[in-house]
């Protein structure tokens, strides 16, 4: 029996031997390189291995980056709060007003946009947002506009959107089609007029996979470098923008480093938080 | 009955081709216990259903106090249930839970949290109001979900088998609980089961249904002692049920002519009914005994039940007080004689 649990045991390891190390050679280690190099120096456009604390005080005192810091916040926030909008009534008809034919075949096209790049979708917009696009098009026939939409914060969410929204509408789907459907039946029973049973009893109950949908949203945008590079028109730049801006001038590897750090150390509060607020359970006495 | 509370009448309901009740007459009074009893899928808690609101008949009228519920939508009806499931809010913590209904009424905070507290009290789980859902245990829970329904002070309370998920001793506690509150309250319970004990310990009257159809409604004591048709013969209780054909004052069947009261007339078919507890049992032959092979025994506690074959196959059941099984000495293989007195035999009018 010995000898047997101990066979299982090595065959189990060997099973997750590779996920171990591709995390550990590809993620943990870059990980905690790129912290340590948030305190190396660079000298004559050279990266020297240092234990300094000077990027670290730079970048943290600094204007520009605090705003970009908060910029990039508030258009990932609000990218997060239209997706999260945007997206509910589609997966709620998804879930509730469809049969089950229907919404796998509505997941399965959810899918089809990831098959093309998002940099191609992003470029596409293009043709859309521009002053000569389709939208500006439509208001000039009304006799308004041009509007600038291209190089605006506008852009900037509406490529967000494009990275985020198909999923955030199957994550939310399948939130609401999981509801116990005796549940939403029993708060009528009590006398729930069926439009409040939204707030009383439907999203309580898939709050929180609403909550993980909304916090894989935030989490993508935050890091985007496309949407705010190509429709954002980087002014002002966001995060990931400044991490690129600041490798380029003058080899500053560790300052970008700092940004970096900066932003794994947000998304590890936000995502905490997240899911802290999804999976909380209510006071007991 | 007293006046009727609630009336169902010619009510169909059909899901697609499929016709879960077929033109269904019921009338429950106000202040009974109704008990609506069935195997699965004969229609049960589609006509309980009905009643809430939350299925719409395809045909008929289904009327509450007199007014006519078909149009009425669910939310407006004040009719409760308490759910199979439970339905328990897993957000909300017992009083949460309780206070649901009145929350939807317009109850202020205050006002809704002493009716909770109350109603939790009365139930004896007052201890537990501030606990989730998911701390309970199954008793506790069914407590929860009854004062959720109570709280309104409903004129009618629907119950779908909500015993079902219990320990066998919680059964019998909470068939209690149920039958003080109905006494106490005075409203009408409909209470949908599959369990002939359920039904039989606490209701006035049993409906009992099959494939949609009422095939009886009456007291317990009548349905077990007079069932109405072949099938309610078979689903209540324990009986012998032997076919056979009138001979006017007596039943010809394969294996015997019994005397019998109420047949038909000469030459009709008729089916007769005995009641595995109305049987005796004995070791020596005698006038018009049956004679039987011992199959098996059911022992359940005080009374046992014997399952023993005639000589053409024809299987028979006898009930008797555990502590007279040894002295009867049954052992499978055994023969034995079976028979029972003349007023034992009950004749379904049907066929």
């Amino acid at each position: 029996m010995q000898v047997r649990a101990r066979a299982v045991n090595r065959f189990a390891l060997a099973f997750r031997l590779p996920v171990i190390v591709w995390q550990g050679l590809f993620f943990l280690g870059p990980l905690f390189f790129m912290i340590a190099m948030s305190f190396f120096l660079v000298k004559n456009y050279r990266m020297e291995e240092a234990f300094e604390l000077k990027n670290w005080a730079r970048m943290l005192t600094r204007g520009y980056v605090w705003d970009s810091y908060w910029y990039t916040f508030g258009v990932a926030g609000l990218a997060t709060l239209a997706a999260t909008l945007i997206a509910f009534p589609a997966a709620f008809a998804l879930a509730f007003r469809v049969s089950e034919a229907v919404r796998r075949w509505a997941i399965f096209l959810l899918i089809i946009p990831f098959f093309t790049s998002y940099l191609v979708r992003t470029f596409s917009w293009y043709v859309i947002l521009a002053e000569s696009g389709v939208i500006n098009a439509g208001f000039g026939t009304v006799g308004l506009g041009p509007y600038t939409l291209l190089n605006t914060p506008i852009g900037t969410v509406v490529g967000y959107l494009t990275l985020t929204l198909p999923l955030v509408v199957i994550l939310q789907t399948v939130a609401l089609a999981n509801i116990d459907r005796n549940l939403v039946q029993a708060a009528r029973n009590l006398g729930c007029p069926p439009r409040r049973t939204l707030f009383a009893v439907i999203v309580p109950l898939a709050k929180a996979g609403l909550i993980i949908a909304a916090l894989f949203c935030f989490i993508l945008s935050f890091g985007d470098f496309v949407a705010p590079y190509y429709l954002g028109g980087s002014k002002p730049p966001t995060l990931p923008i400044l991490i690129i801006d600041t490798t380029k001038s003058g080899q500053q590897w560790p300052r970008a480093a700092v940004v970096a750090v900066m932003m794994m150390l947000t998304l590890f509060a936000i995502a905490a938080t997240s899911i802290w607020l999804a999976y909380r359970r209510r006071s007991s006495a | 009955m007293t006046e009727p509370l609630v009336t169902l009448s010619g009510v169909v309901k059909r899901f697609g081709d499929f016709t879960a009740v077929h033109r269904l007459d019921l009338e429950i009074g106000a202040g009974e216990f109704m008990a609506i009893m069935g195997p699965s899928g004969c229609g049960k808690t589609t006509t309980l259903r009905m009643i809430a609101g939350l299925d719409v008949p395809t045909e008929g009228e289904v009327r509450i106090g007199g007014r006519l519920m078909n149009e009425v939508p669910v939310h407006e009806r004040d009719t409760p249930m308490v759910w199979q499931s439970l339905a328990l809010f897993p957000f909300l913590n017992a009083r949460e839970n309780v206070e649901f209904g009145l929350r939807m009424r317009g109850v202020g905070a205050h006002e809704r949290r002493r009716r909770a507290v109350e109603w939790l009290e009365r139930l004896e789980i007052g201890a537990f109001a501030e606990r989730n859902i998911d701390t309970l245990s199954g008793g506790q829970r069914q407590r929860v979900a009854l004062a959720r329904s109570l709280v309104t002070e409903p004129q009618i309370l629907l119950l779908d088998e909500p015993l079902s998920a219990l320990d066998a001793h919680l059964v019998i506690r909470m068939q209690g609980v149920l039958t003080r509150l109905q006494r106490e309250l005075g409203i009408t319970f409909v209470y949908v089961t599959h369990s002939q004990s359920e039904a039989f310990a606490m209701a006035d009257r049993i409906a009992i249904m099959s494939e949609g159809r009422i095939e009886q409604i009456g007291q317990p004591r009548e349905i077990y002692r007079t069932p109405a048709s072949r099938f309610v013969a078979e689903f209540v209780g324990r009986n012998n049920i032997l076919s056979g054909t009138s001979r006017g004052d007596a039943i010809e069947t394969a294996l015997g002519t019994f005397p019998t009261a109420g047949l038909p007339a000469t030459g009709a078919p008729a089916t007769l009914v005995v009641a595995a507890d109305l049987v005796r049992i004995g070791r020596t032959p005698s006038d018009g005994a049956v004679p039987c092979t011992l199959i098996s025994e059911e022992f359940v506690g005080a009374t046992v039940t014997l399952f023993l074959e005639a000589v053409d196959g024809t299987e028979l059941k006898v009930q008797i007080p555990e502590r007279t099984l040894g002295e009867l000495n049954a052992h499978a293989g055994g023969s034995f004689y079976l028979s029972w007195p003349a007023d034992a035999g009950h004749v379904l009018a049907e066929s």
